[in-house]
Parts: structure tokens; sequence; C-alpha cells
């Protein structure tokens, strides 16, 4: 996978305003339709919607990481999004979530998709990443922080 | 009488089904390695045994050449041919990863047990009257030939025991590629100074040839390394896999060409081109692809080496023969388990690596067979190493079993048992069905994110999963799921099962809610003994 090529600045936002999931998961949505490869917004959402409701994807220590597949996208398309305050995503934790990474790939193509997903999950691993992801204060600096 | 094409095709036939039948039943009854069922085969049919006596219809199939050569020209060309695709599949096969991860106790074995197998195996032509000197032909050549690990049977033997990734196995498997590229280089230094034997052997001599060896080696291997991924990009134009794996095979050989015209063996030209192709994503489409052909070549390859073991050359020298064996084995046991125990290794470890490099296989036939047919060694010193691949090919997977039958630990320190181990993610299921359904669920998920997964054998459920530098191990064993990689890989192993399993559960949940599948039942038994109208669901 060519380095999380897929997040760009326009797919980044600092200061989502959502107040539920399923606001969060619309906004993040909003984000991707910026990268102009999404044909069908509603389609895209639904994809990710469908995938929450088997199981939520909310993990621990504030981490979300919304996904689906859909051929309502082209290629393989990411964002990030940063709650102020965290917001109840239903995680394994219990813990309100505040840092999303939301993947979407074409349903009838092969593809990095969960190895994209894990590549840019894996640094956040690390407290010290969460946190300087939390005080970034430029998409800019995000984009450098997962890059590396 | 026949034309030599129609004998030809006739010893053929009678080499492919004799081996597969021999390696099989020797496999299934005595539980032994199939190269020697297929060596056995070849000594039995060869013109030393039945094959020159008279066979009904044909007549003797395998009767010795007007020259006194063993095999026929063709049948030669066939088996170098044979021999080219083994090391060009040794070089694909190679774990250059496993290696430089495992390099600093790897190097130390792998060079340990090169310098003791060929001190004591060149020794041992001196000692034993069978070579002059140091320098002379057959000393050199019984030294090279006792140098490479056939790394294929441990592999195997690791693999049924899940150890393949165990400090032992790593190690094993990454001084078997130091082994390896150690005994081709020994090879063509070995092959480059019996070319130029008119000229007169002294030192400075052996380290021109080395030299030209080494250069070329490192020449031709540090190009293909760096040129791999553009020649990956190149094929994969071609898009069809067969197209991909005939043209990487072709480009093999005409490497192996070229390394001939060099003044170096065929052999070493293909392992490179396959070395070069180990570290790209193209190397299970060309494994998978040439697997027919290895199938069909390898054992005529094993049996043709058979076949040129002349019995009444062999007899009187038998006792210098269990002499060499037993250099062969000390050489690896001791020379590759003594340097273990100074890399965090205790007794337990080093005796399971010692074993695991003890049997020598196709690399040490080749090589004899290059050293007979060049008229460097004669049938006698052939026939010794004929005899020391058997005895070792032996010995090595029933100790090697006997050693991982005790559980202790293989590493001195506790600590450093934590860290050697992978990560490992085990699903238990009801039955082994469900298992099985689950892992080709499993690969299936791991295909469509485009990584390389490989069977590596038709009889167990055990995968290699590749990309790039991505490595997994995926086995099912009875009722029990096991995918294993290192450290840094283990979120996407979650993330890839996980994601299966949530995708069982939708399944399972659409069969029960959605499908009738009463009725499809129903439908597909109405009418099978009556007719269908008689049935009411």
């Amino acid at each position: 996978m060519s380095a999380k090529k897929p997040l760009t600045v326009e797919t980044i936002s600092l200061d989502l305003q959502g107040a539920t999931k399923e606001a969060i998961l619309a906004e993040m949505v909003d984000l991707l339709v910026a990268s102009g490869h999404i044909r069908d917004r509603d389609a895209v959402l639904k994809a990710i919607v469908d995938r929450e409701k088997r199981m939520s994807t909310g993990m621990q220590n504030g981490i979300a990481i919304p996904h689906g597949k859909t051929d309502s996208v082209d290629c393989l398309v990411a964002a990030l999004g940063i709650k102020r305050g965290g917001v109840d995503f239903e995680a394994l934790d219990g813990q309100p979530s505040n840092i999303f990474v939301m993947t979407v790939s074409p349903d009838s193509r092969t593809g990095p998709h969960i190895q994209f997903l894990a590549e840019i999950s894996r640094p956040l691993n690390d407290a010290a990443v969460r946190a300087k992801l939390l005080a970034a204060t430029t998409r800019e600096d995000v984009l450098k922080l997962l890059l590396g | 009488m026949f034309s030599s094409e129609i004998r030809f095709i006739f010893q053929l036939g009678i080499l492919i089904v004799c081996t597969r039948m021999g390696g099989y039943w020797l496999r299934r009854w005595l539980r032994l390695p199939g190269v020697l069922g297929e060596l056995v085969v070849g000594m039995l049919i060869g013109p030393y045994a039945l094959g020159r006596l008279p066979w009904p219809l044909i007549g003797p199939p395998f009767p010795l050449s007007a020259t006194g050569s063993p095999v026929s020209p063709e049948l030669y060309a066939f088996s170098t041919f044979a021999s080219i695709v083994l090391l060009f599949l040794s070089g694909l096969e190679t774990d250059l990863s496993t290696f430089l991860r495992y390099s600093v106790a790897g190097t130390v074995v792998g060079v340990s047990g090169v310098a003791l197998s060929f001190f004591l195996g060149a020794g041992c032509a001196v000692w034993f009257g069978l070579a002059p000197g140091w320098l002379d032909p057959r000393a050199l050549f019984l030294g090279a030939i006792g140098t490479a690990t056939s790394v294929g049977i441990t592999a195997r033997i690791l693999s049924e025991r899940r150890k393949m990734d165990s400090p032992e196995g790593v190690t094993i498997l990454a001084a078997a590629v130091f082994d390896d590229v150690l005994g081709i280089i020994l090879l063509a230094i070995v092959v480059g100074m019996v070319r130029t034997e008119s000229a007169g052997i002294s030192w400075r001599h052996v380290l021109y040839v080395a030299a030209k060896a080494f250069g070329f080696w490192i020449g031709a291997t540090a190009l293909g390394l760096l040129c791999a991924r553009r020649f990956s990009r190149f094929l994969k134009h071609f898009k069809s896999a067969p197209a991909i794996a005939a043209l990487a095979l072709g480009f093999g050989l005409l490497l192996a060409g070229l390394s001939e015209m060099a003044g170096l063996a065929m052999i070493i030209g293909a392992y490179i081109m396959g070395l070069s192709l180990s570290r790209t994503d193209l190397v299970q489409v060309v494994q998978r692809e040439i697997e027919g052909l290895h199938n069909v070549l390898v054992p005529v390859f094993f049996a043709t080496m058979g076949m040129m073991v002349n019995f009444n050359q062999v007899l009187p020298l038998f006792k210098v023969g269990l002499v060499y064996s037993l250099f062969a084995i000390v050489s690896k046991v001791g020379g590759c388990g003594l340097p273990a125990l100074f890399c965090g290794f205790n007794h337990h470890g080093a005796a399971r690596i010692g074993v695991g490099m003890l049997p020598r296989g196709e690399v040490a036939l080749i090589v004899a067979g290059i050293g007979l047919t060049s008229g460097a060694i004669g049938q006698d010193v052939f026939g010794i190493a004929i005899l020391m691949t058997v005895i070792t090919t032996l010995l090595g997977p029933m100790l090697l079993t006997g050693c991982f039958e005790n559980p202790a630990p293989g590493l001195r320190h506790p600590e450093d048992v934590a860290k050697s181990q992978s990560k490992v993610i085990r699903l238990d299921f009801a039955t082994a069905d469900m298992a099985e359904f689950v892992l080709a669920r499993i690969v299936r998920s791991f295909r469509q994110e485009e990584f390389y997964v490989y069977r590596l054998s038709p009889d167990a459920w055990t995968y290699h999963i590749r990309k790039e530098n991505m490595f997994f191990i995926l086995e099912c064993d009875g009722h029990e799921i096991q995918l294993s990689t290192a450290a840094q890989y283990e979120t996407l192993a979650r993330l890839m099962v996980a994601e299966e399993m949530l995708n069982l559960r939708s399944m399972l949940h659409m069969a029960q809610d959605h499908v009738d599948l009463d009725s499809m039942e129903h439908n597909l038994v109405a009418g099978l003994f009556g007719e269908k109208e008689d049935f009411q669901p």
C-alpha cells in the first residue's frame, strides 16, 4: 500500500461537531465526499451504518475505525476526524471515542482495504501519538504524525 | 531396435511411473522422505542393476552407453534441466526476510556448519587416500558436497510440528539460506578450479577463481535484488499467471546459460534468478505455476542420480563412505549446534538446530552429479556422496522429530523465550468441518486484500500468506485455526479475522432468516425415489 495516500488534508477534520454516533458517521462521510471519489453519499453512509450495526467499530482508548464496502466509491477513500470531548460510540471499553478513522472501498474490487485500516491505526496504539494527535492544531500536523 | 528418441520416451515414462510409485509407497509405509524412494528406484532400475536386463517388449531400458556413460545424453540433458528448475525454485523459496531478521545466529550457525563440513569432507578424501592433497578436485568436491543442508526436509518436519516460527525453526531457516549460498559459491569455486586444472592449481589460482566466482555471485545477486521490483512489474504486464511463471523460468534459464559461459555451473544462475524474485510478491504465483513441472521433473532428477551409482565401484569404499557420512553428521550437528549454544540457545535448542541442519539433498546430489560428469570425481566418490545423502536424509527427520518430542524451551533465558514468540491468534470451533470452512473464508479474504496465499502441501491445511514484507502462517488442525505473524502485523491479522467472523455471523443469520433451507432441501430430494408430485413438503 502506498503510504496512506487516500488520507489527505481535505479529508481531515480537527473539530467534528456531531454529538451522536449517527451524526459523527454522517459528518465523516461528508468529509469523504470532499475526496471527489464518491458517487452516492447515501449509499456510502448506508454501507458504514450497516457495518456498525453488525458490531461497533469503537475500540479502546478513544479510537474508532468505522469502515465499509460499496461500489459507490471508485477507489479506497479515507478520512480522519477528531471529536473534542468524545462521543458515545459503543466502544469496547465503554469510554467515549474521540479519534475516528473512516475507510470505504469498492465492494467488487480486490485491494488492500483492511491492510490500509491496520496500517493507519497501528500508530494509534501509542499513547504519545494519540496525545499529539489530539493536541494538533493543523490538519497538516495530523497528516505528518500518521505518515511518520 | 528403437531410435534414441523412442528409447528416451520409454526411459522417461518408466522413470516417472517408478519414482512416483516408489516414492509414494516408501512415504506411506516407512514415512520416509520421497527423495529417498526416488534415489533407491533410480539405483534399482539403473544400468548397474535391473536396467541393463531385457524387459518384455522394450529390451534393456537403461543400457550403458557405448562410451560407458550410465545415462543417455537425452536423459542427462533432461536431468540437467530438472536441476535448473529445482535450484530456481530453491532460490525462489529462500526466505531472505527471515534470514535478515535472524542474521546473527543464522550466519554464525551457517558459516560454522559449512566450514566444518567442507573441512571434514575434504579431509576424509585426503586422510583415506582418495585424493593426494587438499587442492585435488576429489577432495574439493567431497568437501563441497557436504556443505549444503536440504532445508526442505527439515522445513516439512518443522511445519508438521508447528515449529516453523520457533527460535530454533527460524535459526535453521536463516542458517540454511547462508548455507545454500555458501555451498553454491563453493561449488562455483570448485568448478572453476577443476575446469582450469591443466593450468596447475596454486593458492594464487584458488584465490583468483574464488574472487571471480564470488564476484559473479555478488554482482548478479545484487543486480537481481535491485532490479527485482522492476522486473516483477514488467512480468505483471502479462497479467496471466502461467505467462508470468513461464517468463520467470525462461529468464532463469538464460541466466543459467550466462553463468555457465562465465565459467560457473548453470544452477548458480538459476538460483540467483529465483533468489532475486524471492523478495517480490510474485513468489507464490511462480511457485504455484511451476509446481506441476517440478513434480514431474524432480523425481526424474533424483532417480537419474541414483542410476549413476555403480555398486561395483562403491562397495570397496563402503567403509570410507560410512566414515564420510559420520563426518557429515558430526560436522552439522557439532558445527551448527555448538555455535548455537553461544547464540542464546540451551542444549535442547542447540541439538534441534544441529539435527535440523543435518539432511543433505538436492544441492549435494547436483554438486556430485556435476563432479561426476565433468570427470572431476570418479564413480567411487560419487557413490560415497550418494550414500551420505541417503544416510543424512534418513536420520535427519527421525532425529529432529525426537528432539521436538521434549517440549522444553530451546532458549537459555526465559525472557528471550517470551520475546521470541510471534503473535498467534487461535480460534477453536465445534467441529473440524466448521474450522475448515472458516479457514477457506480467511484465505479468501486475504486474497481479496491482494495477498499471495500459498498452500504448503495438499496433505496439510497450512498456508503461507505473503505480500511485500508481510508474512503470515495460517494453519488448521482439527477444530483449531491458528494465524501467526510478527508483532508489527498483529493489528492487521486481528482485523482480518474479526471481519471474517462478522461476515460469518451475518451469513448464518441470513441463512436462518432469509433462506428457506427446508424447502430447498425438500426440492432437492423430492422425486429422487418416486414421483415429485407425491411429495408434500
